[in-house]
């Protein structure tokens, strides 16, 4: 659209990453869209937009109608014997939708980031965890202990989030220590009001568990836990102690032993509440996995990996993993609207709700390019911490339906 | 659409009108939705209810159904929903759980029992856009949620820095029309907030461990608040010191701290404890009551506790952490929440041979026979708090029915027999106290005019029970269920899925007090304040709110 007016649009939320940055500004100049100013990588790079034409639906490759390729779709979900409707990266209107399909045709749900949320819930639905929300960290948290690798790979603007210049209660003396992998600089660069500490570990379950023995007053036998002195861990354990509100935050699906970090968290922090205040902050939630895991929720009463059959629904954490599920599915619906994510390989058909710049290793047997939520239509996301939601906006005027409108017309036929 | 239910006998407590008691029948007329005078109009369908006892649909002012304590309920108890799987039929497929039902299920199972309009009770800010999600999806019933206020730092700190009434009338019209919420609730004044700085308990006269202010501060300025704003219904209080042995001193300074302004009682049972006996545990629901009684602005729902498992989900997470020792499963969530509130949430298996959970069934069954008033008590198990909603009909009878309480009682853990009056009380609920509880007496006190009767202009949400001696059978199974003049239940079994509504409260306020929030968001909060504010078209899949403007109320 040459010679379109540019436009600033500030405050844009960005639904993306679970961390549900709500301060960006994007330039807008007909269909092309840029971020400008405070904006972290991957925002930047899953908001720019082209001004190009959208992708087509395609059946078999060849490209299709919109009318057309949704009739062919139904058709594949009505000859399904056990579909897998993934990826599920959507918002929530989508999400609503996609549930109203497989309670139809039946088939079962996850999402395709859902790995580091089970593995927290392995902690979470046995025994419970005392958790805390982004706005308390940001203003109580007085020693935060981020376990794993630097988490500002991912989420870009964690750090900065979490420490403001100046929160209300926690304003001197706030301390970060990375059990596990070091800060990188741009996490360095956001804590700079901080106390920063890294104890290098290549086992943080071990040390975790004996920071939790510590903490509640027993020494654990050894000297060193997870690569880290005994005498470095109980001077961890005295000032966690003395903390008025220590929190630990992880990413789950980073480490392949994160069900075990989570558990230890729990643990810790559960010690840590009978004489101070203390909470986990688990990270994840990228595009929209908690929203949906939401909806799962109060619409099945089971959380994603359920499959639902016969006007009826099954949960099971393992079972119905996408890598799992795959193995008995014969249609595998795919749906990916915040970003270019290609569907698992998979011998069965496939209809693809996808973000237009998607690659595929073997075109889908259908194909409905879907516009992107806080991009091309307004739309709801969650943030990772499960409570706070966010309303995206448009940012142009869109070309393709979002995901919400696709599967209606699929369900249609 | 015109339609007519012929020859019921009408229960309508509101309109005065008791034709279970005078024996006669009459004819119930809707047009599109809405009762009016009876014509001789041809209807486009009749029901011929042959001396049916016809109500209005249940109002249930108090049930937790929705928000995020409830996923986190449901995630917690997944035993829960496997031990409940989907009832049969063909809507959906998408209900199940008891404790903690889905969103289908608990419309489904309200509906099945006559409900057609029920309010959430504790909405925290920053989940409101879920809740109202959440809310959407429940079919067949008319919703609202209650905003917890009294916690929120920036609440807190308006009081600290001795700000005018004017400077908080504004923060909560702008937090009610923010959240679309209904009324303004309280969970453990100033408590939560003060667990965050590691206070254990909180008693009335108590100073944040921070901002030095009371919960009689937060509990006064509010109450003041929601009588200048005008919104009808009156603060809905969960008091300091939840399940606290002894907290019926709390209570009782409580009522004596509104100074005659209206205030409402929530889950009374559970702040109806007093210390005497062996165990240190005993009922002061006498007490209570005879206060109650004395005060008539003050209004009250029980929070019967009922046997079985169930899940008890609050905001009150200073309470739920203290109690969390008493879960059974072992295990609990707790959560602190945005600067805004909390939440806990506990399973719990309220046994009948323990004596402090026999004791709890009696308080709360003492409160309902001897607070005399029945406009001013509320049926409620504070689901799924006390018990899942769906063990009303079973109230119902312990109310209705002395005989039948009596023999409940006696098989009861024999020390809290000894230490309740319960049977003693003779006192047996009438069909139209049971009428006032559930559907006239809730109507009045939530301000909802064409609701809870059966009058021109009403909303025609009907419920028809055959009359039945056994009031829990009675009340079990409805004949006919009517939501906006729509049939959804028929011999109690859900035959139409109809979309609800919520309803808001909308005060005028200073709107100048936007600034200074905007600023609150950018800085404490790191969200912006709009986009915090849940707009009209997130409500109910785009069909926006029922508005209810407010127009001023007795003080």
């Amino acid at each position: 659209m040459a010679g379109a007016a540019s436009e600033t649009i500030h405050d844009v939320v960005c639904g993306f990453c679970g961390l549900g940055c709500d301060d960006l500004s994007v330039e807008v100049e007909g269909r092309a869209i840029r971020a400008a100013g405070t904006v972290c990588p991957e925002a930047a790079r899953l908001l720019r937009r082209l001004d190009v034409a959208d992708r087509a639906a395609s059946i078999a490759g060849s490209p299709a109608g919109f009318e057309e390729a949704a009739a062919a779709a139904h058709r594949l979900l009505a000859e399904a014997r056990s579909p897998l409707i993934g990826g599920l990266g959507t918002d929530m209107a989508g999400a609503g939708a996609l549930v109203d399909l497989a309670t139809r045709f039946g088939g079962v749900l996850d999402h395709y980031a859902s790995e580091g949320l089970f593995r927290n819930y392995a902690a979470a639905q046995r025994t419970g965890w005392l958790s805390v929300t982004l706005a308390e960290v940001r203003n109580r948290c007085d020693l935060l202990l981020v376990v794993g690798e630097d988490p500002g790979a991912t989420w870009g603007r964690l750090f900065e989030r979490l420490f403001p210049a100046t929160p209300l209660f926690a304003d001197a003396g706030r301390k970060v220590v990375f059990l596990g992998g070091g800060p990188g600089d741009k996490a360095k660069a956001q804590l700079s009001g901080a106390a920063v500490v890294h104890h290098a570990s290549d086992d943080p379950v071990a040390a975790l568990e004996a920071l939790a023995s510590l903490v509640a007053g027993r020494t654990p036998p050894g000297e060193s836990f997870g690569g880290i002195s005994g005498e470095t861990l109980a001077s961890l354990a005295g000032e966690l102690r003395a903390a008025r509100y220590a929190v630990v935050t992880w990413n789950a699906a980073d480490l392949g032993d994160g069900d075990l970090v989570a558990e230890r968290a729990t643990g810790l922090v559960d010690a840590l509440n009978v004489t101070t205040r203390a909470g986990v902050f688990p990270l994840g939630g990228r595009d929209n996995l908690i929203g949906v895991n939401q909806l799962m929720l109060w619409r099945l009463g089971y959380p994603l990996r359920t499959a639902v059959r016969g006007q009826a629904s099954t949960h099971d954490g393992a079972l119905f993993s996408t890598a799992s599920a795959l193995a008995d599915a014969d249609l595998l619906v795919w749906v990916s609207a915040f970003r270019p994510e290609p569907p698992p390989d998979f011998a069965g058909k496939v209809i693809a709700l996808a973000h237009p710049e998607t690659v595929f290793e073997k075109e889908p047997d259908v194909l409905i390019p879907v516009g992107t939520p806080g991009v091309d239509h307004a739309g709801t996301v969650f943030r990772m911490d499960s409570i706070v939601s966010l309303p995206l906006g448009a940012l142009r005027v869109a070309t393709l339906p979002g995901v919400a409108e696709a599967v209606r017309r699929i369900a249609e036929g | 659409m015109r339609l007519r239910l012929k020859g019921g006998r009408v229960l309508d407590p509101a309109n005065g009108e008791n034709g279970v008691a005078t024996g006669a029948v009459r004819d119930i007329e809707i047009e599109d939705g809405r009762i009016v005078a009876p014509t001789d109009h041809r209807a486009d369908a009749e029901y011929d209810l042959g001396g049916d006892v016809v109500m209005a649909g249940g109002i249930d002012l108090h049930s937790h159904i929705a928000g995020g304590k409830m996923n986190l309920a449901r995630l917690l108890m997944q035993e829960d929903r496997r031990a409940f799987p989907e009832m049969p039929g063909n809507f959906c497929g998408c209900g199940g759980g008891r404790a903690v039902p889905t969103a289908h299920a608990t419309g489904c199972r309200y509906a099945e029992l006559g409900y057609t309009t029920v309010f959430e009770p504790a909405m925290v800010g920053a989940n409101a856009r879920g809740a109202h999600l959440e809310m959407a999806d429940i079919p067949n019933l008319d919703t609202g949620a209650y905003l917890v206020l009294g916690n929120d730092d920036y609440f807190l700190r308006l009081l600290a820095a001795g700000a005018g009434q004017e400077q908080v009338n504004a923060y909560v019209g702008w937090m009610l029309e923010a959240t679309q919420a209904f009324a303004i609730k309280i969970v453990n004044p100033g408590g939560i907030n003060a667990f965050k700085f590691n206070a254990r308990k909180m008693d009335l006269d108590e100073a944040n461990p921070h901002y030095a202010v009371s919960p009689r501060k937060v509990l006064t300025t509010l109450i003041r608040a929601v009588t200048e704003l005008g919104i009808p219904h009156p603060i809905h209080l969960h008091g300091c010191n939840l399940g606290v042995p002894g907290n019926d001193e709390t209570t009782l300074a409580t009522i004596l701290a509104t100074e005659g302004r209206r205030l409402h009682l929530t889950h009374l049972q559970f702040h109806s404890y007093g210390t005497e006996g062996d165990k240190r545990f005993s009922s002061s629901a006498a007490r209570i009551a005879e206060m109650v009684n004395a005060n008539p602005n003050i209004s009250v729902d029980v929070g019967q506790v009922m046997f079985g498992q169930t899940v008890t989900a609050s905001a009150d997470y200073m309470s739920q952490y203290r109690n969390r020792g008493l879960a059974s499963p072992k295990k609990s969530i707790g959560m602190d929440i945005e600067l805004d509130a909390a939440c806990g949430v506990v399973p719990f298996e309220y046994k009948d041979k323990s004596f402090v959970n026999a004791l709890q069934w009696a308080i709360g069954l003492e409160l309902f026979l001897l607070v005399e008033d029945p406009w001013r008590i509320f049926l409620t198990t504070d689901h799924p708090n006390g018990g899942p909603f769906t063990t009303y009909p079973h109230l119902i009878r312990l109310l209705m029915d002395r005989d039948f309480r009596n023999a409940q009682l006696a098989t009861l853990n024999k020390a809290a027999q000894a230490h309740t009056l319960l049977g003693q009380i003779t006192r047996e609920y009438s069909l139209e106290e049971i009428a006032i509880l559930t559907r006239a007496a809730p109507a009045r006190i939530l301000g909802l005019t064409d609701k809870g009767h059966l009058g021109p202009g009403a909303v025609a949400d009907i419920a028809v029970h055959r009359e039945e001696t056994d009031r829990e059978a009675m009340f079990s199974t409805t004949r006919l269920v009517f939501k906006n003049g729509r049939l959804i239940v028929k011999d109690g079994v859900i035959v139409e899925l109809a979309q609800g509504t919520t309803h808001v409260v909308r005060p005028d306020f200073d709107r100048s007090v936007g600034k200074d929030i905007d600023r609150w968001f950018d800085e404490a909060m790191g969200l912006k304040a709009k986009h915090f504010r849940v707009a009209d078209g997130e409500l109910r899949h785009g069909a926006g709110p029922t508005i209810l403007k407010c127009e001023g109320v007795a003080p």
